[in-house]
Formats: structure tokens, sequence, C-alpha cells
């Protein structure tokens, strides 16, 4: 057993999501008990583990962890297969507030011997992670570096996984699998370009181009992984994560791999209301056998199949006059009564409808008594709710669990949570409303629940601002001069603020200079950025009289940097650089010129040279109007003066 | 509904962790093919006998019996490992009224013992259900040791099996026969490589839903001298009125003589009933089953769409794919059984299953 230990894969599930795509609903249930298809998402996870070769898996709980403890203890005494052939650690830590600080915390208890799995808890898959692994194993010993693998499932543009989540851009070398470039994009967002360094293209003879990847949340790593959050605390998250190693791949010294899975292997996350119901249509459909409906209990044939993909429980007791039409899953011990219709749901254990109800694209947990002539679309109703009679729930209306809905109560797009009081609360009336619908029309025929608000929420979750920036094609500028740019124009700000000496300033800029190993040549660069993006700008209703009076304030400043012709043409650079850049300047780069050829810190052969630049490399500045009506002034000034 | 001799009783936990630890092996894939699963659930229920010290046949066939229910609700689709615990519940009865006869015999006067005597057909057929019950309570000591030959001996059938109907192989195909088969089995693909020692003959391979495995088939078939053509699984029924003979795996043999087999099978039947062409099933003895085909529950089940329909096309989200696991032939589309002890045709199976099946067992 010891000797076996060794080999044994290991497998890391973050219990949270540490997002609120769900809520309110994760504030009651731990995310792994979170039933999709009647089977609680850890057992998708357990189930998928063993059958994938796994032998040791540890369940990292950050919120509620003693309710998941609880569930797999008692799993283990029930005795499910996974329990006998994999070794299950339940891990809680309530400081755990993001993915990284879990990878922290593991890398601290020395918890991985090796190459482990890393997936979340919403993660649903079929794939042989022992083979996958095998395979980052190989990559690892082609390249030292590789920290990585991710895992992705091809599907076509129009599948609904795609354009219901975040798709992924990602650019790869097509010869070894190594990840050059990865991004999120939303396919319906106004900006539909995406930037492509051109040296991901000089550097390799073939890179390869997806578009349509989905996520499944499952990585391969390698032992180096824990050491890399604990070294970097700005990874929050595995899109940091990603972000930061495709960024810094030299200095890390690692870098990242890619797979795509095989036609036969099924992988998707739940990462909200909408992937949820693609998830659970692909469950009811089989699509990603072995998992399924029976997942989580050792008995199986506990469903009947009732053709068109609809199933119930063997206990279940349906009406004659009942209609299931498509994709419905009954519960066990729930009882339809007469006339009722219902499409495309997932109706819970020991759930009780009433008779002349209408069920459409819903999901009905367990113990949830639903009374007569009540319709109910594209809705979420959490355990042991009770609906009033003639209810009418629609577009995308969550109640969470234990409410009990007065009758011939009208929701549209609400969320509703039970208080402490046991008293209802309408936390927010659809204020998305709108929007939501907005999102169905486009989305063709199919329906889905879930407010668009939530889900534009879990953008925050996902791009922090460090995988914003770096999503920035020309941002390779190094940490060092940024924070020197901050410095300097935190300097100047206070100065101008405080009216403080300008000797002063300059004291503290060099030894700011000192601190962070500027050149010389780059100091003069960042005076004049710094001056022109002091935060005073920005507001200022007068950009250009602001400038004038900053500019003619901090003179002697100037003069003790830009002195010489290089420092000029330094000096013109970062207008031309905080024009481009800062918003504010905007279409003012010819006044700004103008000033500065006014103050007499340049002059006019410098200026000349630099328009020659400028019209060399065909920067957008030349473009402007007010760049070319001063050169233009210009000309005929040199003309007369001639 | 079922006649069970005890109520359902708590297993060992040892012997629990057993059948956990068989089970998730078999939906692991760790143990494949119905073959090596009798093997297994044959030697999971020897160990579990081996254990069960100082029972009476009582109790070891409600071991066994409890056994065999559990695994039969855990893996409702292998019906193998089901029927390998009626063999050994047979097999307690067996042993335990042979035993009961000797010890009849060398202490008379007690009741059991005048009862085996005269073994009249008219005595045994009045005696099995009176005197059974009552003689399987009595502690008999030997039993275990009896019991583990008897076991060994079904090992030994299940394990000649393929063999023995491979050799009759000469009997069936002849030569320049144009014969079909429908996907891979590693029985048929022995069966028809042991014909082509005989002679020549010509094969048509429908691919089934397995197209990868049915390729490498006919790919080791080819290397082993039989000219095959593989056929797409809807040109069968253009080609049938060509067929001589129509060979087949099968999955389970039910009790009416229905079998059970992958799907596309009852297609093919179809099309052979129609133009009249013989259809050979092979199915080794402990593929017979005692369930009837009305049974929808076990039977009906669905398999993944993957092989009609890739999950990446946009479109499978939008259609139902219905892919079922198995197809239940009636008995009229088969011709003969072609099992371990010789051909049999569909109305004799009730008679195989009588003899290797107690009726009492036929509902766990």
């Amino acid at each position: 057993m010891d000797v076996d230990k060794e080999n044994l894969i290991q497998a890391v599930v973050i219990m949270d999501t540490f997002n609120n795509n769900f809520s309110p609903l994760n504030n009651i249930k731990p995310a792994a008990l979170f039933s999709v298809a009647g089977v609680p998402l850890i057992d998708y996870v357990l189930e998928s583990l063993s059958l994938g070769g796994v032998g040791e898996t540890i369940l990292f709980c950050c919120e509620n962890g003693s309710k998941v403890k609880e569930y797999i203890r008692m799993n283990k005494e029930k005795k499910l297969p996974w329990s006998l052939t994999m070794d299950v650690q339940v891990l809680m830590s309530d400081t755990c507030r993001t993915m990284g600080d879990v990878m922290r915390e593991i890398d601290a208890a020395g918890l991985v011997r090796g190459y482990f799995i890393l997936m979340g808890v919403n993660s649903i898959s079929n794939i042989n992670y022992a083979a996958l692994l095998e395979q980052h194993k190989q990559t690892c010993k082609k390249d030292k570096g590789a920290a990585m693998t991710l895992v992705y499932k091809k599907v076509s543009w129009q599948h609904p996984m795609i354009r219901s989540d975040k798709p992924i851009f990602l650019a790869a070398n097509a010869n070894t699998g190594k990840v050059l470039m990865h991004q999120k994009y939303k396919p319906k967002a106004a900006d539909k370009s995406i930037n492509l360094p051109l040296d991901i293209v000089l550097n390799h003879s073939e890179v390869k181009l997806h578009h349509n990847l989905v996520d499944a949340n499952i990585a391969l790593c390698s032992p180096s992984v824990p050491p890399l959050f604990s070294d970097n605390f700005d990874f929050q998250t595995r899109d940091d994560f990603i972000h930061g190693i495709l960024i810094n791949e030299e200095i890390l010294a690692s870098c990242l791999y890619y797979i795509l899975l095989k036609t036969d292997e099924y992988a998707a996350a739940v990462t909200n209301w909408k992937t949820y119901q693609v998830i659970c249509r692909d469950i009811i459909h089989n699509w990603a056998y072995p998992l399924s409906i029976e997942s989580g209990t050792f008995y199986q044939n506990n469903f009947i199949f009732m053709g068109n993909h609809n199933f119930r429980g063997k206990n279940s007791k349906l009406s004659r006059s009942c209609l299931l039409t498509e994709d419905v899953l009954v519960g066990d011990n729930s009882h339809i009564s007469d006339n009722v219709t219902i499409t495309k749901s997932v109706i819970g254990k020991n759930c009780l409808i009433g008779s002349n109800v209408v069920i459409t694209g819903s999901f009905i947990m367990d113990n949830v008594t639903i009374k007569d002539d009540c319709k109910i679309s594209n809705s979420y109703i959490g355990d042991d709710s009770v609906i009033g009679e003639k209810s009418i729930l629609e577009a995308g209306t969550i109640i969470a669990s234990n409410v009990n809905l007065n009758a011939e109560s009208i929701l549209k797009g609400a969320v509703i949570e039970c208080s402490s009081a046991n008293k209802e609360k309408t936390l927010s009336k659809s204020t998305s409303e709108n929007e939501w619908e907005n999102e169905s029309v486009n989305s063709e025929d199919e329906e889905f629940i879930g407010l668009d608000k939530e889900w534009s929420d879990s953008e925050s979750c996902y791009s922090s601002d460090s995988s914003e920036a770096s999503s920035l094609p020309d941002s390779p500028v190094p940490d060092d001069t940024n924070i020197f740019l901050q410095e300097v124009i935190d300097s100047l700000a206070r100065g101008y603020e405080e009216k403080l000496k300008c000797d002063y300033l300059i004291l503290e800029i060099n030894s700011s200079r000192y601190a962070y190993n500027i050149q010389l040549n780059e100091v003069n660069f960042f005076v004049v950025r710094a001056l022109l993006g002091i935060p005073i700008l920005t507001e200022a209703k007068n950009v250009l009289a602001t400038i004038k009076d900053i500019w003619k304030y901090f003179q002697p400043v100037v003069s003790n940097y830009i002195k010489t012709k290089s420092s000029i043409m330094d000096c013109l650079k970062a207008v031309e650089d905080s024009c481009l850049k800062c918003p504010w300047l905007e279409g003012k780069a010819g006044q700004i010129v103008h000033l500065l050829y006014e103050t007499d810190v340049v002059d006019e052969d410098s200026l000349l040279e630099w328009y020659e630049e400028l019209k060399e490399y065909e920067s957008p500045l030349v473009a402007q109007t007010s760049v070319v009506k001063f050169f233009e002034w210009l000309e005929a000034a040199s003309e007369e003066s001639d | 509904m079922a006649p069970s001799e005890s109520p359902p009783r708590e297993l060992d936990s040892k012997h629990e962790d057993k059948i956990v630890k068989f089970v998730s092996d078999i939906r692991n894939g760790k143990i494949e093919g119905s073959n090596n699963i009798a093997l297994t659930t044959l030697s999971l229920l020897e160990q579990i006998i081996t254990e069960c010290e100082n029972a009476t046949a009582l109790e070891l066939s409600g071991v066994v019996r409890e056994v065999g229910r559990r695994l039969c609700r855990a893996l409702p689709q292998e019906l193998v490992a089901a029927n390998m615990a009626r063999r050994v519940l047979r097999a307690i009865r067996d042993e335990h009224r042979l035993l009961c006869e000797q010890s009849g015999g060398a202490t008379s006067g007690t009741g059991t013992g005048t009862e085996g005597s005269g073994d009249s057909l008219q005595r045994l057929v009045l005696a099995a259900h009176g005197g059974r019950r009552t003689t399987l309570g009595a502690a008999l000591p030997h039993l275990r040791e009896p019991l583990r030959d008897h076991i060994a001996e079904v090992r030994a059938e299940i394990e000649s099996c393929t063999a023995s109907i491979s050799s009759q192989a000469r009997a069936h195909v002849h030569a320049a026969e144009l014969i079909l088969t429908h996907g891979a089995s590693s029985l048929t693909e022995r069966f028809l490589k042991a014909a082509r020692r005989h002679t020549h003959y010509r094969l048509l391979l429908g691919e089934g839903p397995r197209v990868q495995e049915s390729h490498a088939m006919a790919a080791r078939l080819s290397a082993a001298g039989v000219p095959v053509t593989l056929i797409n699984d809807a040109s069968i029924a253009a080609v049938m009125s060509r067929v001589n003979k129509v060979v087949i795996g099968v999955r389970a043999v039910l009790a009416g003589g229905a079998l059970l087999a992958r799907a596309g099978t009852h297609g093919l039947t179809i099309a052979a009933k129609h133009y009249s062409v013989p259809v050979i099933a092979l199915c080794p003895l402990y593929k017979l089953s005692p369930l009837h085909a009305c049974d929808r529950y076990a039977l009906s089940a669905l398999d993944c769409p993957r092989p009609s329909m890739l999950y990446e096309c946009g479109e499978s989200s939008r259609v139902h794919v219905e892919c079922p696991r198995y197809d239940v032939v009636p008995p009229d589309h088969v011709t003969l059984f072609l099992t371990n002890l010789g051909g049999s045709s569909p109305s004799y199976i009730y008679r195989l299953l009588s003899e290797l099946y107690d009726p009492k067992d036929h509902q766990l």
C-alpha cells in the first residue's frame, strides 16, 4: 500500500465557485450539493474521478464545509463505489476567499505530492484523468517548465455551451500545444475584434487559433503550480494564473499547454444559469455517459424511461391525464396530478404538483409543493417551497429554499429568498427584466432561466484588473517602470497641490529613479508623461488652460530634465505617448506641442525632426488636425522669420 | 413479488466491501466481457461462501441470494452476474439434497432419509415442494467442500465454452457460403476463425454501433484468412438475399427463447426472416437468463448517443438522439441457439433453463 501511495493519482477539487452566479442559492447550500438533473454536483465529480482512475481526492471547502463533510461521510457509509477505490479527504478553511488562497493553503500544507489534477466542483466530465495526466507528464519531460495543461472540449460555434458562457480565444503553438495567448471574450460584445500580437505568428512555424472551446474548469498541474501561487500573491483565479504565466513566461520559467478532448469525451462546467440548463439537458440525453441521472447511487435502474427523454422515478405517481412532452425528469416519490403539462423540466424528489399546472423549462428541487392552476416557466424553485394556487412564475424567477408563496402571486424575473425570520422578502424585483427578455429573443427559440444581471456580475470575477491590462496588446511595460511612473505622478500631483518647491520634487523624482533603476532618458520621458497625466487633468473642464498652469508651475522641473537635444526628443515622444493613451488629451496634441514651443522647452529643429519621425511610422497623431495645423503654422512662421 | 425463502438480510461489511469493489470494477471497465464477468462473479461468490463458516444450507443460500440481489440491482445490464448467483444457489440445493440422502442412508429413520431413497419420477415431483424447504435448514458440516467442487465445475464449463462452441463451427459453416455477422464479439470471432480452418467461406460484417471494434475484428479475421467485407448496418437488408447464414453473438438469452443482443440486431433478424435465412445465435449456457422479454426496465437501457451524432455539432443540442443499448429479438427470428452443449431450438430454451436453475431462484 505504501508503495502504491507514491503512484496514486491525486486530484484537488475546489468546492466553491467564488462567484455569485447562483446567488442567492449559494448562501443556503454549498455549491457541491447543488443539484443538476437531480444529482448533487459532488456526486458527479467523485464518480467521474473514480472512473477516471484517480486514487486520492482532496476536497477543499471554503464555505459551508461542514455540510459537505457530513454529506461525504454519509456517502462513505452508504458505500458508494468511489468510497472504496478512492481516498477522499475533506479540508476546510474559512480564510480562503479565492482560488489563489486555496492553492497557497495547499502549498503551505504540502498536500500534493507530485503531478495532480485541479478541478472545480462544477466540472462534469467523463474523461480518463489518469491518461490525461500521463500525457501531461510526457509534456513535462519535453519541457521542464510546463506548469499546467488546460483541458478543453471543442464544440461547434453554434453550440449553446459556447453561446451561454464566455468563450475563450486561444492561440497555441500547433506543434507542441503550448498556449501562447488566452483571452476570454463575450460573443455579443460590441467590440468584435481581438488583437493578436504579431510576434506570436512570427516566432512559430505554425499557430493554431481556437475560438470555440468549452472550458471544463479542469487542469492538469505540475508540482510547481502551488509554489507559483505562493510566490505570486496577485494570482487570485485560474485566469489570473494563466495570464500571469503567459506574460511573465521567462521570469516565472513556466509555461502552459492545452489538450483538446477526443470526440467521445464530454466535459463542461456549470458556471451560470444558462450552462446549468444546457448541462442538465446533456445529462438527461446521456451525453455525459457514464455519468447520468443515476450517478451517485449504487443501485441502478431507479428511473423508468418513458420515451422522448422523459424519465420518472420508480415510485413516482403520474396521473393518467398528465402530459410529459420532452426532456422531463421526475424524481422518486413525486406526485403529478391531473391535466399537468411538463416540458423540458426537472422535478425533484417528493414533490407534489397539483392539477392543471403547466411547467416549462423549469427546475424544481426536492419536497416542493405546487398547488393547482399554476403556470411556471423558466424558473428555479428551491427545496421545501410551497407555491400557492394560480401563481404565475416566469422569466427567470429564482426562488430559494423554504419559501411559502401566496396564492395568485405573479412573479416575473424575481429573486425571492426566505429571511431568517421566516418572512418572505423580494430581493430584487426584476431590475433586469427587459434585458433578460432581449437575451432570450436573441438566443433563438431556446429559453433560459436566470438573470442577465447576475451573469454580467460574473465578469468582475473572471477578469480582475491584471488580466484586463494584460489583454491590451501594447503592455510589455515592465512593472518597475510602471511603478516609477505612478510615483512621479503622485509626487508631482502632491507638489502641485501643496505648492512645494520644485527643487524638492526634483530630489524626490531622482530618488525614485534610483530606487527603480531607471535610465536617464526614461526619466525624461516619464516626467513629461507624468506632467500630462496628473489626475487633476482628468477632472479639469478646460484641459489646455490647466496644462498651461501646470507647465508654468513645473517650469524648473522640466528645465532640469529637458536640456539636451536627445532629452527634447524624449519629451516629444512622451507627449506623443500621452496623447495616444490619455483620453483627456485626445485631439489636443497640436496645442500641447505649441505650448511646449512657446515656453521654449522644445526648439523648432527637434519639432520638425519629430514630425518626420511621426510620418515615417505612420503614427495616428499625424492625421490629427491640431497637429497638422500646428506644423503648418510652424512652417509659415519659420518662412516669415527667414 | 419475489418468492424469496428468506427475508432480505444484512451482509457482513467485509462482504459488502467486496461487492462494491466488484461492481465498481465492472463500472470502471476493469472487468469486461460477459465471460470475465461470469468468472469473477463466481470467484466472488466462492470467497463469500468460504468465509461463511459453519453455515447451514439455508443461511448459505440466503447470503448468496442477497449477493445476487444486490448485483442484480447494481448492475441491471449484466444479467450474467445474476445467472451465476442462480447457478450457485442451485448447487447449494443439489449438494444439500445429496448430502441429506447420504446421511439419511447412514442414519436411517429420520424424516429426510425416507424421502430421498426411492427415486421414482413421481416421487421426485411430489417431494420437490414439500421436501426441500424443510431439509435446507439442517446443518451439514461438509456442505462447503462439495460446493467448492461444484463451483469449480461451473468455472471449468465457462472457461471451456468458447472452445466447445467454436468446435461446432464445422457443422454449421460450409464451403463457399456467405456468412453475415453483426458487430464485434470475441466468441463470434473465435467461431469464425475455427470455421476457416475447415472450409473457405466469405464473411459480411455489419459494423454495428461500435464501428472501431468491428473494424479491428474485420482486420483480425482477414489476417486469419477469412475474406471479409465490411458493410454498413443500413445496407444489411439489401445484401440479405445473398446471404446463406447469419451468425450472431448474443448478450443474453431470455426465458421464452428471445434474445438480447447489441442494438441493430433486430433489424438484421427481421431481414433474415424475410428472406428465410437461417439465424444461428451463439450463446454459452451462462448467458441463459430466466427473465422474460416483457421486463422492460431491465432491458431498455439508453446508451450514449455519441456514435450516432457528435456532441460537437450544434444540432446535438436541438434533437433527441435515442440510442438503445440492446435489441430484444423475438424467438421466431432465431433458427438455432448454439450452446456449449450443442444446438437447440428457441422452443427448447425453457428446458435448458430448468436444468440450469431451480425454479425458485428465477426471481432472486
